[in-house]
Order: C-alpha cells, then structure tokens, then sequence
C-alpha cells in the first residue's frame, strides 16, 4: 500500500521547492535524510536539546517534533543556509574566534538560535544571549565561550554596520 | 623522571629556551570552521549506497529467559532485509570493555556479555534487531517480533544487591554473590593495621555517602555503521573512543581475524568515557553479514540513555584517624560501586579509584578495599573521572566534616595534609611536580576566601530563608595508567614532498582538540606551522597503535610520543641538509620550513629540497622516504591536581541551590593550548555541577526502567543556568610531560562537586550532607531538620 504524500511548497535557504512528503516526516527528516542537509543534527527527538535548530520564518525552532507536512507556505533556513558568498558569516566565523566549538554537534542549533537573537535585538545582554540559547544543549563548554561568541558576533556586526 | 627519556627532556629544554611558537598558543580547534559551517560529517551524516537502518527490540523486563521468539512477522513487512536474535549470534562470551587482546591487567575483568543471550538482564538489554530500508520500517518491524518471556528475580538497588543474601543479578558473581570480578584491597600497611590506627588517633572520624548514577549527555547518540563484505571483510565506523581496542572486542564476539576487521573512528560529538566501550557494533556486524550492505544504528535519546553506558552509582564509606596537631595519620576507604548486569569496566573503574586514595593526602597509613556489583540495571562504564569523582565528593565532604569538627579552616586544614611536591606517599611513591599547595593557596587569594566565608556566616544568622554559603576542595588525577599496565602510544610522521608534513595517530579527538595540540608539539620542533601538518587519527588499518582516548592520557602520552617522532624527523632532515650544503650536522638548525646553517645563516635549503635530494639520492645518500616512527612507553606517574572554591544561595524553604560563583585552580603543568585547555576545564565543571545538584538517573526499584530518560526529565544546566566560572592555572612545569604539561580531561570534573556540597554545607550552619545530587527536596528535609 502506497503511503499518503502531501504537497508543499516551501523555500529552503532561499531555494523554492515543491515537495512531496509522508505524514511520519518530521522537518528534520526532511532536510537530513530526503534534502541531504547533514548540518542540522538528531540529539533528541523530544524537542528538548536544540541540536536540530532551524529557522522557520525566521523563528528557531527544534526540526525534531514539527511534521513536514505542515510546511506549505513556509521559509526554513538551516545551518547550510547561513555562510555568506561562500564564507562563514560573522557569527559563525566568532564561533570560531571565541573557541565556542569543541565536540561541535551542538554548534549548528546554537548559531540557528543565536541568530535569530540578534536579528530581533542586535545588541543583547549577557543575560539575554543565555535565556535565548536556553533551548540548546552543550556538553562540553559550560556555554562560556558559546555566550562570548553571540556577544562578539554582536559587537562585530555593530561595527560593520556603523564602518 | 624516567632515565630513557633524559635525552629528550634536554632536547625539549633547549626549544624551549629559544622560545615557543606554537606551544602556548591559544589556536582554535582545527575543525571549528567545518563545524561551524555544518560542513563537518558525523557518522549520522555518512551516506553509503544501498545503507540499511537497524532497529534493536530492547529487553521490558529487569531480568527474564526468553522462552520463544518469534520473528516471522517482522521478516515478512516490506522492506525488513534481515532479523537477528540469540540464535544468529555466535556464542561466544567476552568483555565490552577490555582494554587488552592478551588480557594484562590486575583486575580481573570477567566476561559476561554475549552478542545476544537467551536471557535478558536490564531494561534495555538486546533481545533482536532488525535492518531495513528506512528507520521507519525498522521501528514497525520490532514491533512485530513475539516475545515469550519467563519473569526471573531481579535485583534493581546497589544497596541490595550488597546483602549477603541477596538476589544473584546473573550468573557470574563471585561466590554467589553479585560481586563482579573481585575485590580490590591493598594499602600501605594491612587492614587491620590501619583500621587500628583511626580508632587509637586523637580524633577518628566515619562518614558514608551516596553517590547517583549520571549519564555522559554526550549530544551525538550512539550511531555505528558496519559493513560487511564478501570477502570476508568487516568495516565498522564508530563514534568511538578507543579503534584498536574495539577491534579486539569486535573480532573476538564474531570469531573473526584481526585482519578482517577494521575500526575507523569518525568525528566525536562527544563522548567523555561514555563512547569508550563496544555497544552495539557486533549487532550491526551481524545483521551487515547477512545482507552484504553497510548497516547503521543510530539510538533514539530514550535508548541511548537505557543502552549505552553509564557512570557508577557508589556507597563510600571512609574512615579517618587524626592527631592532635591536625595531621591525618591513617585513612580507610570502603567502597561499593554499581555496574548494572553486566561487567564491562566494574572491576577496573574500582582499580582506578583505589588508586586516588593514596596520592592527594599525605597520611603515612591508608587502605582502600572495593568491588563492583551487579544489578538488574543500565550498564555502568567509564565516565569522566572514572571511579575518581565518587571518591572525591566522599573524602572531600569528609574532610569537611573533620576539618569542621576540629575547628580548623577548611582551606587550611587540606594545605596541611596534602601531598608535597617530590615527597613520597605512603605506598611510597615519588609524588613529582605535584602544586595542590599552590592550587590552594592562589585559589584562597583568588576568592578571597576568608572575608567571603566570614561574611556569608554573618549573614546567615537571623530566620531568613536565602543563605550563603563558601565551599572549597581539591581533587587529584592520573596522565594514562602507569604502572597499571602497558601504556604506549605510537606516532607516525612524514615528509610530505612540498616540505609540508603528515602525522599519523591511533590517538582520538573527542572534540577536545587533540589534533590541534599533538600538531602544535609537532610544529614547535619540525617549525612547519600546524596548519600544514595533516593529522590522520584512528583507524586500525591504516595509523599505527593507541590505547584509546581514556585516562587523561592523550596529551601526556601523545605529545611525548609526537616530540620522539618529530625529534627523529628533525635528524633525518638535518643529515640530508648537512650532505646537501656540506656543513657538519650539529652547525644545521630548522627554521620556518628551511634548515639553517647557525654560523652562516645565508647558508640554508628548503624542507621542500631537502625531501626531494632523499629521494633521489643526488646528495650521494641512499633514496629514501623521510619517515620516522616512534613509541612512546609511559615510565612515569604523575597527577594533575586541582582546588575548587564555590559560593552558593540556598533557599532553606525551597531546599533550591542556586551556585553563584565557582573557582578552578588546576596545576597542569604547562599549558600547550590554553583555549582547548579552558574550553575543557568549563565542560568539566559543567558536568561536575549536574552531578552535584540537578542530574541523577532515575531507576524505578520495582521494574528497573529508567523513568527519566529525556533530557526534559534529566536535567543538564541550561546557559542561564550556570554561574560565573572561572579557571587559574598553575603553569609550573612537569619535567615527564611534552613540554611539561599534564592532563586535564578528567580533572576538570572530579572536585566540582564535593566544592558545591561543602559550600550547601557551609550554608547551612555546618550541617552534615551525605548524598548527591542536592535536590531541593533534599535540601528541604535537611534545613528544616536543621532548624529543629
């Protein structure tokens, strides 16, 4: 027996695509397994950990619990979606600089989270880079230099700006 | 220091005195930007043709014989390409954790694991599995495997399983009992000798303390890939910690050669001791031979935290004599440590702990007896720290108890009982390098220890529910295990014919930035810069032997073994150069990727030609590659120490515990990354404050389920969560390590949490805490009695 497919349309870092989809596709199957998009992870399952963090309509959300059948209509952005011109962007580029990476499976979540932090507020506090990466899990830096990372992707981006 | 090694240590002095490069430099982790990018493959992110997706049926039941099962209704579905059970896999018993193929350690390590029984011990336990074309059909197909099981007795509480009368949790504990393996019980005098000496001291002291079990939370679950090929060859790709060895394991469970087996360890998303031991990868072998197509499992997170491995929960019991001048005089460590249905680590995570009785506590008379148990629970594995912490929160929390008890400052009363450098211990060992002192002592200036102290217990006296509270402890560990067993590591390095170089090493980067350290050592002496040394790390068919990343070994080991391949590479370079410029030899030095005449600096060639007149032998010397190979043999032990200063909020009607302030002073030796090495020292202290206040793994005492096995319900801080974390160094040098550095892996998380609970203490008018993790209900409980 055929299994039900549903139509959508949906943009996927800025590509528009019409896709058919099952109803056990979760948006996360959807990128890694269907779309080849490895960058987003499977840490959970449960909407817990953040490792599957992409932008929908520009708000991060865990890929793991949202069915794909329910995109129609929809802008996703994943980790692939953020390099500019082929290079990292500044936030992921202060990833980097920071020494935010180490096992390196939470990072992508992380700057999908981060960057929709600093699309809504530019310049957050320290408080509020920690309460929007409250969602995404970290085993192995204590988040300091993943919150040092946010914060100077933010002073970089200020400084671009007014340059 | 080791005789052999002389040579080299003068070696490494001398670059030294030139002045570093490379070593000291905080360079970022060589593959942030791929990881940064999403660019980087896990092994969930490898794509084979013709890949399967393998489901495991996991046992429901604690302890259960399988009395039939039926899978001709799983093999019937769709998609479904094969289905094993115990009676497809080879009966052959063997150990998931051995280290060694010639089995060479002290502890007796029993093997007690088959591939699949037919009978199931935990909830979790393998019972069948399937492979199909997408994980959604696997999922379907266990589902529709019949199960008959016969329920048997199970044991679920290590304080059970302890009786003598208990419950047997599976055949193989000694006796009759659940003891797994044996008991570990050696000192520096006999039992009776020391228990003696606590009771005749001035002031003798008893505490006991439960420590939980916890669980790695690595974020990349357990994945493994095996592909099996008809001829004969078995490839398995594993998130691992530990190739060489899980070859081992792997041939010995199917009955293969070593030959027809290779491991190839993929990029890390974590492991922390928790990917160090064989899980599931045999199961995937088998269902790989019965296809001939590359097979994956990837465990859900509910799976992952019922089927991989966990840390040991402990009941530790210590017992102290101290005389009148404040000096501990003897010390009794008991141990009991929980290691689920299986043996797997048991004994040698009991043997590793043994081990830190001795060496952070001057005490002349110490002794330590210990074993693991079995139960009808999860099994129990390495873990950072390995045995380490549960001993640590114990003797510290103890020690607190004496100290306070005596009226001297906790601070005080440790910078007078811990090990000095170079004296011997009382098994009489030479302690090295080791700086707790100073550990102690910057850490006290650091926190301003004594006002801060001072004027929480201020603070603290009226009805008020928030107090303070200051805390401190220290914590020692190993770099690798000498003189337990072998440790060596072997290191390969070549020319490549640009001038650039390849490193090749059985040695594995968790994500900690091993690759980046052994290519900063390596670059310090060959002066190519670390970017233009390839690293090849773990895989049993093409680097030479490691042991594994485990024991904090991998800088100590690894560099040492970096700089005698470097050094070797270094010669060879230099003898090709003198033929070439017709200099003497000693006159040549590297510089910046050219070998250099000292007296005539205009006289110099390039590594580029260098390599290339080797291999044609038109300098008049036989042609060759220029390749060197070296083994490094661990002939020294030395420790890494650390002291760990905490403040904390409680709430006395909440019992909540907020940490405000935490404080490590490590003595690693020095520092050859100084970002790698703060980014670990953060996790650890990550790990360490779950482990003191918010993670335990729930086991149901009447079914064995684990009844949190979600992050949701398993709680790790969060980012706003953590408080303010600091790290110190003291950067004197250790004459045995590259460079004389020292481990810091493990070391970061062992003394977090006796600091966190000394501070609760400390909050709470001196009251004795004997358990971990501080739950508020807990806390709670205590406060009020505390107020009564």
């Amino acid at each position: 027996m055929a299994e039900e497919e549903f139509s959508v349309n949906v943009t996927i870092n800025g590509t528009p695509m019409s896709l058919q989809v099952r109803r056990k596709w979760t948006l996360l199957y959807l990128v890694r397994e269907v779309l080849g998009l490895t960058g987003t992870k499977y840490g959970c399952g449960t909407n817990d950990c953040g490792a599957c963090k992409v932008l929908v309509d520009g708000k991060a959300v865990n890929s793991c619990v949202i069915p794909a059948k329910n995109l129609d209509g929809k802008c996703v952005v994943t980790i692939e979606g953020l390099q500019e011109n082929g290079q990292l962007n500044i936030l992921q580029q202060a990833f980097v600089d920071a020494g935010a990476i180490q096992c390196g499976f939470c990072t992508p979540g992380m700057i999908i989270s981060a960057t929709a932090l600093l699309r809504e507020n530019p310049d957050p506090s320290e408080e509020e880079i920690r309460k929007a990466l409250d969602g995404n899990l970290c085993r192995c830096t204590g988040y300091v230099n993943i919150v040092k990372a946010v914060a100077l992707a933010a002073e970089r981006m200020k400084e671009q700006n007014h340059g | 220091m080791a005789e052999r090694y002389r040579e080299m240590k003068i070696f490494e002095k001398e670059i030294a005195e030139r002045g570093f490069r490379y070593v000291g430099q905080p360079l970022p982790n060589r593959e942030a930007e791929m990881k940064a990018a999403g660019e980087i493959r896990y092994i969930d992110d490898l794509r084979m043709p013709g890949m399967l997706h393998a489901k495991i049926l996991f046992s429901p039941h604690a302890h259960a014989r399988i009395v039939s099962i039926d899978t001709s209704k799983a093999e019937a579905l769709d998609g479904v390409r094969a289905v094993v059970t115990w009676k497809d896999a080879p009966r052959i018993i063997f150990n998931s954790a051995m280290r060694f193929y010639m089995d060479t350690s002290p502890f007796d390590m029993p093997k007690t694991e088959y591939i699949f029984d037919d009978t199931v011990r935990f909830v979790g336990d393998r019972v069948a599995a399937v492979a199909a074309d997408d994980e959604f059909i696997a999922a379907q197909a266990i589902k529709l495997i019949d199960v008959e099981y016969e329920i048997l007795p199970s044991v679920i509480r290590l304080e059970d399983a302890i009786q003598p009368d208990a419950v047997q949790a599976n055949p193989y504990g000694v006796d009759g009992s659940n003891i797994c393996g044996g008991r570990v019980a050696y000192g520096s005098h006999d039992e009776d000798e020391v228990l003696r000496a606590v009771e005749e001291a001035e002031y003798s002291f008893d505490d006991t303390f439960h420590t939980s079990r916890v669980h790695h939370g690595y974020m990349e679950p357990v994945t493994h890939i095996a592909h099996y090929t008809r001829d004969g060859k078995l490839t398995i790709w594993t998130s691992g910690q530990n190739v060489f060895c899980f070859r081992d394991v792997i041939a010995t469970s199917l009955g293969m050669k070593q030959s027809r087996v290779r491991v190839i360890k993929t990029v890390c998303g974590g492991a922390f001791g928790g990917k160090l031991e064989v899980m599931h990868e045999p199961v995937v072998a088998l269902l790989s031979m019965k296809t001939l197509r590359p097979v994956k499992i990837r465990l859900t997170r509910q799976e992952n935290f019922m089927a991989s491995r966990t840390r040991h929960e402990g009941i530790l019991r210590i017992r102290t004599g101290v005389d009148k001048n404040g000096t501990i005089v003897a010390q009794h460590v008991e141990s009991a440590l929980n290691t689920g249905a299986y043996a797997g680590s048991g004994p040698n995570t009991v043997g590793a702990q043994s081990g830190k009785t001795f060496i952070l506590y001057g005490a002349q008379k110490m002794f330590y007896s210990g074993a693991s148990y079995y139960t009808n629970t999860p099994l129990a594995g390495a873990m950072r720290g390995y045995g380490c912490p549960q001993i640590m929160v114990t003797r510290e929390t103890h020690t607190e108890n004496i100290a306070r008890a005596l009226g001297y400052d906790p601070a005080e009363f440790r910078r007078m009982n811990v090990v000095k450098p170079h004296h011997k211990n009382c098994m009489g060992n030479d302690m090295h390098n080791a700086r707790i002192v100073d550990c102690i002592d910057r850490g006290v200036e650091l926190f301003d220890w004594k006002r801060r102290r001072a004027r929480a217990e201020d603070g603290n006296d009226g009805a008020q529910a928030i107090v303070h509270g200051i805390g401190m402890d220290v914590a020692v560990h190993g770099n690798g295990w000498y003189p337990v067993y072998q440790d060596i590591t072997t290191i390969t390095l070549r020319m490549n014919n640009d001038g650039t170089a390849t490193l090749l090493t059985g040695t594995h980067d968790l994500g900690t930035g091993a690759k980046t350290v052994l290519s900063q050592i390596a670059a310090e002496i060959l002066t190519i810069p670390p970017g233009e040394i390839e690293i090849i790390e773990a895989d049993t068919d093409v680097t030479p032997l490691d042991l594994g990343a485990q024991a904090s070994r991998t800088t100590y080991i690894g560099g040492n073994a970096t700089i005698m391949a470097a050094r070797n590479l270094r010669g060879q370079l230099i003898k090709e150069a003198a033929s070439m410029l017709k200099v003497p030899k000693d006159r040549l030095e590297l510089e910046e990727c050219f070998v250099v005449d000292r007296e005539e600096p205009d006289t110099r060639v390039s590594f580029e030609d260098v390599v290339g007149s080797a291999q044609d032998g038109s300098a008049g010397n036989p042609q060759r590659e220029l390749i060197a190979t070296e083994t490094f043999e661990s002939l020294d032990s030395i420790d890494s120490y650390v002291a760990v200063f905490c403040e904390v909020e409680v709430n006395r009607q909440s019992g909540e515990v907020k940490v405000i302030d935490l404080l490590s002073v490590h003595n690693s030796g020095k520092v050859i990354n100084p970002a790698t090495y703060e980014g670990q020292v953060h996790g650890g202290m990550h790990m360490g404050l779950g482990y003191a206040l918010s993670e335990e793994m729930l086991i149901d005492s009447e079914s064995g389920k684990v009844s949190n096995p979600t992050f949701k319900k398993y709680h790790m801080f969060r980012a706003s969560e953590m408080p303010k974390i600091h790290v110190e160094t003291v950067e004197d040098p250790e004459e045995a390590g590259p460079f004389g550095a020292k481990s810091i892996g493990e070391c970061a998380t062992d003394g977090i949490a006796g600091a966190v609970v000394n501070a609760v203490s400390h909050a709470l008018g001196g009251v004795k805490l004997d358990r971990i993790p501080l739950t508020p209900e807990y806390i709670k409980e205590v406060a009020a009695g505390n107020k009564s």
